[in-house]
């Protein structure tokens, strides 16, 4: 019995040693994990807990010159699709494993995302096309309707079980009050590129996915229009849904800019490019499609307006554009709507050049107000196996350096091309560069080309691998006195050299800014006004010039275009020969000729002759400039 | 040691009935775990409801405790019969049809009208550890032939099938677990005890190759071994109990103000993860304070056990001692990833009727061995 008792005692001692082992054991782990490693647990529980949630900052707003509204912001219910619910994001591993090619099938998208399409009057591949965008942040909810009709929101928003992965939310979009007026100047927006997100010089503190101007003012003044986005940290439940704010840094809206331009003018601007490109397909030029139009206040280089053909609805853009669509603005023969022609395309300046060719004609002394020339039609003074024609092939007989720009004489310029040649001193590039051409105005628009002054240095650089095309021959400088060859220029450099002709030789820095305004209306910053090109022409050769451009207007070749326009108007026409295409209609001016303000290019692809298509048009924009009565131009011109 | 049973004491000393640290340290358990239960059911939709019957619990709890302290436990002995037959019923019961009720993937509830009654398990707990008690103690406290092993073996085998029904696969842990400590307290041999190791270790692989588990248990297990199988699924839990203990450091976020409680990050948080409330809004010190009343229990229950005038009421004592080790080891293990996810209630902690008033006829037991220890 007593040796039981001892067995006994020495079992209940072994389970007094489990007992104190295992409560051991489990105070050992706790001081592990209360004490030691607690840090690690109480951030994993913050985490859990706190959710930080972006704030966006609405985006500045965009105003012309009066303070009408170009471009502002609106709520917009959006549908959207999150990428992450696992029965959508199955579908997308398979369509992004390029190695398998298994992409879903018709079939599959039908059954998933059949329904949800059907009710947004779209196909399931659409939807797909739209989930599947990669230019977004990856967990982000792709937008694939935008201001879905209340009912349809309302039967996708009862019938969440359904589907499980739509989101319907409200987001902030721009809203354009004047449709596609302005379009390429303003510039559209969409969702930051990777390429973009990747220059933290520019994109810094952005997020994939967020909204940015992507052309135009949009872009250009993307930092002053982006707002500091705000964030509101929130306390969520295990399921997620909100118990509300800890904290909260609200966000700074953009600050609005108020532009150059005049909407009214612009209109008319885009009306009267539109009118010109339809007259000069009456007058049989059934390629034409495209053109630019730009008008720009002398005295301060204020761009009043800029329009060009085709233009787009940058609306689309809104909530990402679909493919179909993108392609669609892109393929060639859509002639690239996107483009902003006035800034971004060069083109011979032509007979509009002239008034360059007469200028360094009359600064270096080969010709003078009253210098006299004779026209028989062609010209063959660089030798007889090399004749130039005049574009009237009769010839203007004898005639002054005034009535060969009232007529857009050939073989004045041709003339004084071939003397400033024989000087070998390139003076008439110099005149051009005077003016700022054949280098970027810096306007602040993204896009500009530089055009082209071509000299001796250029043709050699140019064709370093034809040595023998690398001499400047007489030719080159003929063929530019008449602003052909390869002269090029933007419709923006056209007008700027008018506008500082206008302006006592002066040109003015084009720019689209007028002032940044916070969001109480209050001025930030104001664009003051910069000398781009002083040309240093002397005033009796630009009254040379003045007076020969009024010539134009009252009786040459934009005669027809300016009768009974009642202000003296200084106007050139121009009608390029591109190789391969149609004459290319330029016309420049700028008026009231005795006091000026503005001066207005105009270009049609071509489009014919200047003094018949484009010349109207720029007579019309001048009317709605000045006040005069919008009237519709039928007349010919056959001038170059 | 059979002693008569023919003068019963009329004049027995108040400490002689009435062992007060057991009832001390018991009704420190229940107050801490109403505390607690208090704060985790705050936020919850009916919230006051359930701190109500849990207040009822403990209060029904208390006729079962008196009962059993009461009674002389030695005459259990001749009820072996009947308390075999009620352990069956009580196990069998969630699978009659119209009694039973499935929460959580197991049938482990007896309802009527559906509404949930009981977990008949908790109790079938107590008649097996008086039954099992009865068949060791018949051989005075030396297990030398492999058929006595064999015999209690077989109590236990026939308790598991009927477990494994429902199937409640952290009662049947404890099945055995109470059944090893009597053993222990028995006489087992040394080696039986590693052949039994040895069946254990072959008899679960048995249960995993041919899928006898259900399913979520099986996956229970699973994520014990590799958490970071499925952090949304059943891993998800023991994770969120993990960063609630954890976060709590040294002395807790304060009662009231655990944020993966209040925020539902811990399942089930008022009934098997009490635990990880705690240890989150009452920190280290609060685990420390928990695990020193339950030391302070299960050392006063093995001295009662070792006070026991007869190995029958040794055995009772340990596997009551066994039960709540276990079950102490196993709950507060699981919330801190130190064993696998179960659903067994954390003794006098846990919301819950059933293991309440078990535990309270378990303090009962103990009561009726110790006031018994001289004879009656």
């Amino acid at each position: 019995m007593s040796t039981y008792r001892q067995e006994l005692k020495s079992r209940f001692a072994t389970l007094g040693i489990v007992i104190v082992v295992v409560l051991t054991a489990l105070l050992l782990r706790l001081w592990m994990m209360q004490v030691l490693t607690s840090d690690s647990f109480a951030a994993l529980a913050e985490n859990n807990r706190v959710r930080e949630i972006s704030l966006d900052a609405p985006r500045g707003r965009i105003y012309d010159r009066n303070g009408v509204e170009l471009v502002t912001n609106r709520s917009a219910l959006a549908v959207s699709i999150d990428p992450s619910h696992e029965d959508v994001r199955a579908l997308l591993n398979r369509s992004r494993n390029a190695d398998t090619a298994d992409d879903p099938t018709r079939r599959e998208l039908d059954d998933i995302f059949g329904e949800v399409a059907a009710m947004l009057e779209m196909t399931p591949g659409e939807v797909f096309e739209r989930v599947a965008d990669v230019k977004q942040e990856a967990l982000r909810p792709r937008v694939i309707a935008l201001d879905a009709p209340m009912d349809v929101v309302g039967q996708l928003l009862e019938r969440q079980t359904d589907f499980p992965w739509v989101r319907v939310e409200e987001i902030a979009v721009r809203e354009y009050p004047n449709g596609s007026i302005g379009a390429h100047l303003l510039g559209y927006t969409g969702a930051i590129s990777e390429s973009e997100y990747a220059r933290s010089d520019v994109y810094a503190g952005y997020e994939l996915g967020d909204t940015v101007g992507k052309t135009g003012a949009e872009r250009q003044f993307e930092s002053v229009l982006q707002g500091d986005k705000g964030w509101r940290r929130i306390e969520v439940n295990a399921s997620g849904r909100p118990q509300g704010t800890l904290e909260e840094q609200p966000a700074r809206p953009g600050n609005d800019i108020r532009l150059t331009i005049d909407i009214e003018v612009q209109r008319v601007a885009e009306e009267q490019l539109a009118a010109a490109i339809a007259e000069a397909r009456r007058q049989g030029y059934t390629s034409t499609k495209a053109g630019a139009a730009v008008v720009l206040d002398v005295a301060t280089g204020e761009v009043i307006a800029m329009a060009s053909a085709p233009t787009y609805d940058p609306s689309a853009f809104l909530g990402g554009i679909s493919t179909a669509e993108w392609e669609a603005l892109n393929a060639k023969s859509s002639e690239y709507p996107l483009n902003n022609r006035a800034i971004m395309a060069a083109y011979p300046p032509a007979s509009t050049f002239k008034v360059v060719t007469a200028l360094a004609g009359l600064e270096t002394g080969i010709a003078s107000e009253g210098s006299t020339y004779v026209c028989t039609g062609t010209w063959t003074e660089m030798g007889k196996q090399w004749p130039k024609r005049c574009w009237k092939r009769t010839g203007h007989g004898t005639l002054s350096l005034r009535a060969g720009m009232k007529h857009s004489c050939d073989t004045v310029f041709y003339e004084i091309g071939y003397e400033l040649y024989k000087r070998k001193a390139e003076e008439l590039q110099a005149e051009a560069r005077a003016f700022g051409l054949g280098r970027k105005t810096g306007i602040d628009l993204p896009g500009e080309v530089a055009g082209r002054i071509p000299d001796a240095e250029w043709k050699k650089e140019f064709n370093r691998n034809y040595p023998e095309y690398q001499m400047w021959l007489p030719g080159d400088t003929v063929n530019m006195a008449i602003g052909q060859g390869d002269t090029l220029a933007s419709p923006l450099q056209m007008a700027a050299l008018y506008a500082g002709i206008a302006n006592d030789g002066t040109v003015m820095r084009p720019h689209v800014l007028e002032a940044v305004l916070d969001s109480s209306g209050a001025v930030v910053r104001e664009v003051e006004p910069e000398v781009f090109a002083a040309s240093g022409a002397s005033e009796a050769s630009l009254g040379v010039i003045g007076r020969s451009l009024v010539d134009v207007t009252r009786d040459g070749t934009a005669k027809g275009a300016f009768s009974g326009f009642g202000i003296p108007v200084a106007g050139k026409t121009g009608t390029a020969e591109v190789k391969g295409k149609d004459d290319y209609a330029v016309f420049c001016a700028y008026a009231p000729a005795d006091a000026p303000r503005y001066a207005v290019a105009v270009l049609v692809e071509q489009g014919g002759h200047g003094g018949s298509v484009t010349g109207p048009a720029a007579r019309n924009i001048l009317a709605q400039l000045l006040g005069r009565p919008i009237v519709t131009i039928r007349t010919t011109d056959l001038s170059r | 040691m059979a002693r008569s049973r023919t003068h019963k004491s009329t004049s027995r000393r108040f400490f002689d009935v009435v062992h007060v640290p057991l009832l001390l340290w018991a009704l420190a358990l229940v107050a801490y775990g109403s505390v607690m239960v208090a704060s985790a059911t705050l936020g919850m939709d009916g919230g006051e409801g359930m701190l109500l019957r849990h207040a009822v619990g403990i209060g029904v709890g208390l006729v079962p405790l008196a009962l059993a302290w009461a009674y002389d436990y030695t005459r259990l002995r001749g009820w072996q019969g009947p308390l075999i037959a009620l352990g069956a019923f009580l196990l069998l019961s969630p699978r009659i049809p119209g009694l039973g009720y499935t929460a959580g993937g197991a049938t482990s509830w007896l309802a009527v009208f559906g509404v949930r009654l009981f977990q008949p398990s908790e109790p079938a707990k107590l008649i097996f550890i008086v039954v099992v008690a009865a068949v060791i103690s018949s051989f005075k406290g030396r297990m030398d032939k492999p058929a006595e092993v064999f015999k209690v073996m077989a109590y236990l085998a026939a308790a598991l099938v009927l477990i494994l029904l429902q199937p409640d696969l952290g009662t049947g842990l404890v099945f055995i677990a109470i059944t090893f400590v009597m053993l222990i307290v028995g006489g087992m041999k040394g080696r039986y005890f590693a052949y039994a190791v040895l069946v254990a270790v072959l008899a679960t692989a048995a249960v995993l190759q041919f899928g006898l588990l259900a399913d979520y248990q099986e996956d229970r297990l699973l994520v014990f071994v590799e958490p970071e199988r499925d952090p949304t699924g059943a891993g998800y839990n023991l994770a969120q109990s993990k960063i609630a203990i954890g976060s709590g450091g040294l002395a807790g976020k304060g009662l009231g103000a655990g944020t993966q409680s209040n925020l539902h990050f811990i399942p089930a948080r008022h009934t098997d993860f009490i635990f990880a409330v705690l240890g989150e809004e009452l920190g280290f010190l609060g685990a420390v304070l928990l695990l020193g009343l339950f030391l302070a229990l299960l050392v006063t229950a093995l001295a009662i056990s070792t006070s026991s005038r007869d190995l029958y009421g040794a055995l009772i004592s340990a596997g009551i001692i066994g039960m709540w080790l276990f079950q102490i080891l196993e709950n507060i293990g699981m919330t801190v990833g130190m064993m696998p996810i179960t659903g067994i209630p954390l003794p006098f902690m846990s919301f819950g009727s059933s293991s309440m008033v078990t535990n309270l006829a378990a303090v009962g037991l103990l009561l009726s061995v110790w006031s018994r220890r001289y004879g009656t």
